[in-house]
Order: structure tokens, then sequence, then C-alpha cells
């Protein structure tokens, strides 16, 4: 695989999941999981997401040099969730992340753009499920590992205000 | 220490050389009531030989990770996920579960079921058997428990009471290692002995049981005329904590466990596997037990059949089959010879055992009068942030409506506060990604919000209710079902009764009062498409079976009217011993678990007296079996 396109998608999954780069380099799966991505869905599938997305920041970006969240919230709805083939892609690249698990592709999609054996719902390795985001997203552990140890669970929750209910900024990437 | 078999103890035994041997007894199963039986007859010096249908591999921590291993990596996190498929031995799945349509039983997985009421009921047929995925709730029984009939017309009496088998949940406590206060475990007539402790000191409550017993401490319930306030109390459960002075907790399996003394970990997986053995599982129990050379087990050796001498209706041999390999139906026929046998299978497999053997009894009760809990969900979310997901699947409930005048009318049952959220009830928390993901639109930061918002203010009530004894729901066989061996497979036949669905009904609207009171928002909705819904009295509901089998076999004080006595002995067969919740005559609102241990500790001792009393010489009679022979141990 090419680094760029390792780069972009670093990029793309710190904007899909708002987790840090560092967060999911920690992971130690990104690689697999930009490889996991290109088999279940083809080359050409991610170069296209990629570019989308390329395009969307593009878009997003001030004069600043930086992007603006509502405009490139805006640019990503526009280019990336609403595109027929894009979409459900990276609507699965997000659970990838968060739940350790490739999750197949709607049939919609396999009709258009073709059926892959890697495509079927999978669990990447077994580290991908305790390495789920959704876990840290709810100051948990994924069920089974990384024990947070003895009595830890009678202590109130360790979750950021800013996602708490009411709290937090108006939400969006 | 962590938990080990002794080097090489479950191959030490060749099948063919111990078919030559009368052991003093055979005991058919590996999990907890084989094993604490095997653990006191090896202690008391006797020969025992172990047939577990599963492969039995020497417990390392190598094995126990390989579970670990395969529940990461399965995509369905059920029950049995972490456990091989093995059509040798099959086990029911959770996932197995069809609506029934009437007249057309469901035979698309192992267990068959006839209906009408379709349940996931399951058990684990490895060695360790189903305490490999078991919660290790823990409760007594209540003293009413064991009259229900003469106290409220319903059910069917022990031929035991509870200060005949307290000394032995004195026992049990002690052999599978509880953590509970007792202060906060007497209750509804529940007394223990002066100066009592439990082995280790309860676990704390989580925060979200805290809660919710900022709002229910107190909550007033009135029910036949009697007022109660209701509390959040903790369970008892059998998994490590402090220990109390002179304890020290067994298990622990992984090296870092080592090091900080196998204390729960708070790892919020105790189903389908805890990973570090910090819950009890019987092979703490088999571990010891296979210390004395004695104690011979044999795996992979499904139990085929019973057979009995025909004069003396004594039982002469096991005939069991013995699979080369999990994907292979090759098999040899083997037997197992003993003075004593011991039905150690669980209370679904001991009946089909004896059924396929053609022994449904004189009076025909064996297999009938089946029982699990039927448990009833209600869901909500909490107007804060509890941090669901954390702590053991389960710390605390409420178990103020467990006993009381009202079960003359309707199902008792207590409440479980559940730590993992909707996850039984709608397979939270992934399902909430999925929907927030793709129906909902989000991402990043208002994914991560969502969330939150979604998840960890999530309330799952889980009532577990009492199905009371009835001879129409039972275990059957039928050649027409076999497995891959050729043993014939059971057929379950249940239906809940009309006083179970009236305590059913009951706990919905309690759960509709609970979450008045705590201002949450009750998401509960019960899908008419479900595999288990039922309508009583107008309403439909999701119910959902508790694997806390009971009653196929069922112990009273008269032949008449039960299978075997108060030891578990068969009323018909003077040396074969029915062990397991199959004994129990109600499960009231007890998990079974801490019951069976009990009950197979005092059979334990009812067995020693047995072999002692029969220690003459015995003549085997049966005509495929040859002469009488002097007993040989194999060491």
């Amino acid at each position: 695989m090419t680094a760029p396109a390792f780069e972009e998608f670093l990029s793309l999954s710190v904007d899909l999941t708002a987790f840090e780069e560092t967060d999911l380099l920690g992971t130690g799966l990104a690689h697999q999981y930009l490889a996991k991505v290109r088999d279940a869905c083809g080359e050409e599938v991610v170069t296209a997401l990629l570019d989308a997305y390329r395009a969307a920041r593009a878009e997003a970006t001030g004069d600043d040099g930086r992007p603006d969240p509502r405009r490139l919230d805006r640019a990503l709805r526009h280019r990336v969730f609403s595109d027929e083939r894009l979409g459900p892609v990276a609507r699965n690249v997000i659970k990838l992340w968060y739940a350790g698990t490739w999750y197949g592709l709607p049939p919609e999609w396999t009709d258009c753009y073709g059926a892959r054996p890697a495509a079927e719902t999978s669990t990447v390795t077994a580290a991908s499920y305790q390495e789920g985001l959704l876990w840290r997203a709810i100051a948990a552990n994924p069920p089974g590992a990384k024990a947070p140890g003895y009595g830890s669970w009678a202590q109130p929750p360790r979750i950021d205000p800013r996602y708490r209910k009411g709290q937090g900024h108006d939400g969006t990437g | 220490m962590y938990v080990k078999f002794p080097e090489g103890a479950t191959k030490r035994t060749n099948p063919e050389a111990a078919a030559d041997v009368v052991y003093d007894a055979v005991i058919v199963g590996g999990g907890i009531a084989g094993a604490i039986i095997a653990s006191r007859l090896g202690a008391a010096g006797k020969s025992v030989l172990i047939l577990e249908a599963g492969p039995a591999e020497d417990l390392t921590l190598k094995g126990y990770e390989g579970y670990l291993d395969r529940f990461y990596s399965a995509t369905s996190k059920d029950n049995q996920s972490p456990y091989p498929v093995n059509p040798n031995a099959p086990m029911p799945r959770g996932t197995d579960a069809r609506r029934i349509s009437p007249g057309t039983p469901d035979s698309s997985a192992y267990l068959v079921q006839s209906g009408p009421f379709a349940t996931d009921t399951t058990y684990t047929r490895v060695l360790g058997g189903t305490t490999m995925h078991w919660e290790a709730k823990t409760p007594r029984m209540l003293p009413e428990d064991f009259r229900t009939r003469s106290l409220y017309g319903v059910g069917a009496d022990w031929p035991l009471t509870y200060e005949d088998l307290s000394p032995y949940y004195n026992e049990a406590e002690h052999e599978i290692g509880v953590s509970a206060d007792v202060e906060d475990q007497s209750y509804l007539g529940v007394e223990f002995d002066e100066g009592y402790v439990f082995p280790m000191k309860g676990l704390p409550l989580s925060y979200l049981d805290r809660m919710v017993a900022e709002d229910v401490d107190g909550m007033p319930v009135e029910l036949d005329g009697v007022r109660r306030e209701l509390r959040v109390r903790p369970y008892p459960q059998a998994r490590n904590g402090i220990p109390n002075p002179g304890y020290v907790p067994r298990g622990a399996v992984s090296t870092y466990q080592v090091e900080v003394g196998g204390r729960c970990q708070g790892n919020n997986n105790c189903v389908p596997l805890c990973p570090v053995q910090a819950k009890y599982h019987a092979g703490k129990t088999l571990s010891l037990a296979l210390q004395s050379p004695d104690v011979h087990l044999v795996g992979q050796a499904v139990a085929y059949r019973v057979h009995v001498d025909e004069h003396t209706r004594r039982v002469t041999e096991i005939e069991y089959r013995r699979y080369d390999k999990p994907d292979s139906t090759h098999f040899t026929t083997e037997r197992a010879r003993g003075r004593l046998f011991v039905l150690a299978a669980n209370a679904v497999e001991n009946p089909r055992l004896m059924l396929a053997s053609g022994l449904p009894g004189s009076n025909g009760l064996v297999g009938r009068n089946f029982m699990d809990h039927a448990y009833l969900l209600a869901w909500a979310l909490l107007p804060e942030v509890a941090g669901t997901f954390r702590g053991t699947n389960c710390t605390g409930g409420i178990t103020d409506l467990r006993g009381g005048g009202f079960r003359g009318r309707q199902a008792a049952f207590s409440v479980d506060i559940h730590n993992d959220g909707w996850g039984w009830a709608r397979g939270a928390p992934m399902t909430d990604l999925a929907d927030l993901v793709d129906a909902g639109g989000r991402y990043g930061e208002s994914l991560r919000q969502g969330l939150v918002d979604r998840v960890s203010r999530q309330l799952q009530l889980a009532f577990m209710v009492e199905v009371p004894a009835n001879p129409s729901n039972r275990v059957t066989v039928d050649p027409a079902y076999t497995d891959h061996l050729g043993n014939m497979r059971p057929i379950l036949t249940y239906d809940l009764p009309d006083y179970t669905m009236r305590g059913v009904a009951y706990a919905r609207q309690l759960s509709k009062r609970i979450f008045a009171r705590l201002g949450a928002e009750d998401h509960t909705r019960y899908d008419p498409d479900f595999w288990g819904y039922a309508v009583y009295g107008g309403e439909g509901y999701e119910i959902r079976g508790g694997n806390h089998l009971a009653g196929t076999h069922m112990m009273g004080s008269d032949p008449k009217t039960s299978v075997v006595d108060a030891n578990q002995r068969s009323w018909e067969h003077s040396n074969l011993y029915l062990v397991g919740g199959g004994s129990m005559p109600t499960v009231s609102t007890s998990n079974v678990t801490l019951t069976i241990a009990a009950l197979c500790l005092r059979s334990a001792a009812a067995i020693l007296a047995q072999l002692d009393a029969e220690s003459a010489p015995i003549r085997l009679t049966s005509t495929d079996t040859a002469q009488a022979r002097p007993q040989e141990v194999v060491l």
C-alpha cells in the first residue's frame, strides 16, 4: 500500500471517529483496517473514497489553511455520506473502528458494485474487538478484556463532559 | 497458584483398560455436580471414573486462553461463543430459538422443541459444563421455597428443609468461593449460623446500582394486603473478591492474576467467559478431584445407554460411545462398570439418557416437571449518565418479592439490575452503534456524544420469574431424532402456566412504576415476532429462558410421586444417583447452581455411606457382562 493512501486513510478516520491520530495508531490496527477495506471493497472504491475526502477537506479549508468544521461536515455529507457507492463504505469504516467488526455491506451496494468474499461480516483479528473505540467512548472496557480493576465499577464513569448530554458543543465533526 | 490439572490427568486413563475395572463410582458428566461428588469420593480414597462428553484436555493457561481467543474472534458473542462446535456432543445455543408453529416441532437444532412455547435455554457440553459460561450469581433458596405446596398450594414440597440443607450451603459457598456479606443476605427468612462469614467480602454495588438505589430504596409496594419497601441489595457471587480471614481464593489463570491475587477485575464478561478465572467454574473442583490418582477421567465419551439388571434393577454398566475426533463420526463402543453410578449430566441430559435407555420409571416421571426461569426484561434510559457497561454482569438487584403470601396467586421473582445495559434485550451497545451510524448519520464528535447519551444511560431490569413444576412440561426422546453419534436428542415440550404469567404481568407493571420513580424513559417494547412472545391478559411479552434447568427427576419422600429420594438416589435403581437441578422440586427465585452444589455435597456423604454399607462383592448378572470380578483399581 502507498504511504500517502495510508496517511489519508488515517486523516479520514480521525474525522470520522473523533479520536486522535495517536489513539488510532495506538490500536496497532490502522494498516490492517485499510487493508480490510481494500479487500472488502476493492482498490478503486478506496481510491474514490480518499479522493472524495480530499476534495471535501479542500472545499472546507479557508484562507487560514484549516478546515472549518461546519463546512467540512457539509462537504462530507454531500461528497461522501450521501454518495451511493462511498456512503455505505464510510459508515462501515466508522463501525470498523468502533466495533472492530467489518459489517457486511448492504445488498443494494453489493448488487451494484460487486460482492467479494472479504466483504462479509467478520472480525479482522481477535485484537480488533479489544481495540474497538466504542468502549473508550463510553468509558468502559471491551467485555472480556482490558479490565479496569476490582471495584472500579462503583466509581462514576470517566466521561469527558463534552460528550455528556447537553454539555458539549453542537456535535458535528 | 492458578488452576491447572495434574499434568496428564485427562490422558492417564485408557478407556479400554478402564472397562475391566469395577470402579466404586462411575459419574456421567464433568460439570459442577460430577466434579463435587468426584472430589469428595476421591478424597475418601474411592475409585471414580468420570465420563465427559466434551473433549477432555488438561486445564491449562494455554487451553483456557484458546476459549478466550475464540470469544474475541467471534462475530456473535452469545453464551456459547467461546466453545467449539462439536457435532458429537452438540449443545443448544440461544441463537437456535425459533417460533414454533403449532403441531410442528422445531428440530433445526440439537434440542428439538415441540412447544408450544419456544425457549432459548442452553447448556454447555465441555469439561466444566455450564459453569464455564454461567453468570455465577449464588443466592440461597428461601426457607419457604422448600414448602410451596403446603404454604401456597403451588408446585411440590421438598423432602428437605432449609435447615437440612443449610450446612451444605455453607460448604458449597466455600467450595465454589462466594463473595457476599451475611447482613445483606439475611432476608425473607434466610438465616445463617451464628458467626458465619462468607469466604470473601461482598462485591461492591455498581455506580449504576447506586443510582437506582437512590430512588428505589424505600419504594412502597403492596401485594395481597402486605406493604413492603423495596431496596437494592447486592447479590452473592461466585467470583473472587477480598478474602475474609482464613480463606484462600482459588483460581486465576493468567500470569497477571497470579501476581495480583485472582480477584474479579470487572471484565464485565462473566457470561460467556471470565478471562481471568476469577469466576468459579467446575474445573477448579476437578483440578482438586484429579489430585487423587484414583479419580479417572475419560473425555469424548458420550453416554449411550444405562444397563440395568432385570432382576435386581441395579445398574450394571454404562455403555458409551467414544469418538475419535470432534469432527469425525467414528467412535468405539466402550463400557464403564461400577458399584454405584451417578448421572450428573444436567436436567435435560440426565432424563434424555434414562429415557433413551428405556428407563422412564414405573411412575413415568423421568423427564417430567421440567423447569427453568422465565425472564422478562424491561429497559429504559436514566435521566443521567450512569456509566453502564462496567462491573460484573450484575452486582445488585431487588429481591424483596422473592417470597410472601402472594405466591398463592402469582409467581415470585427476583430482579437483576444489568450492568451490561440493554445487551440481552436489544444487543446493545453494538446495535446502538449501528443505529446511530447507519440511520442517525452520526460520525465524529456527534457519534461520541450520541453513544454516551444512548448507551451510558441504559438501565435494564431482568425479572427472573418462577415456573412451578408441571408434569406436562417435559423432556422426551424419539428414535426419529438422533445426533451424529446415534444418540437420541432431547425433545422439549414446554409451556408457561398462568401462575407464571401473572407474575410476568405484575413484573411489567412494577417496572413501569420503578422507571417513573427514577424519572427514566421507558423504552420497553415487546416484538410480536419474537420467538418467545407470550400473550397474557391481552398484553404481549417477550419471555426468555434462564438456563436454570430443573425438575426432570424430582426428589420426594414418596416413590410414587418422585424419581429420587432426598439423597438424589433413584427409588428404582438402588445403586443409581441422578444428581443436579433435575432433583429440585421447585426452582423458585434462586439461580440453581449453588443449590445443586449443596445437594451434591449432601449426596456425596450418602454415596460414601452406601459404598461402605455395600462393601460385600457385587454379583453381576446381566447377560453381556462377564462374571463378577474382584474390584481392580488401576493406579
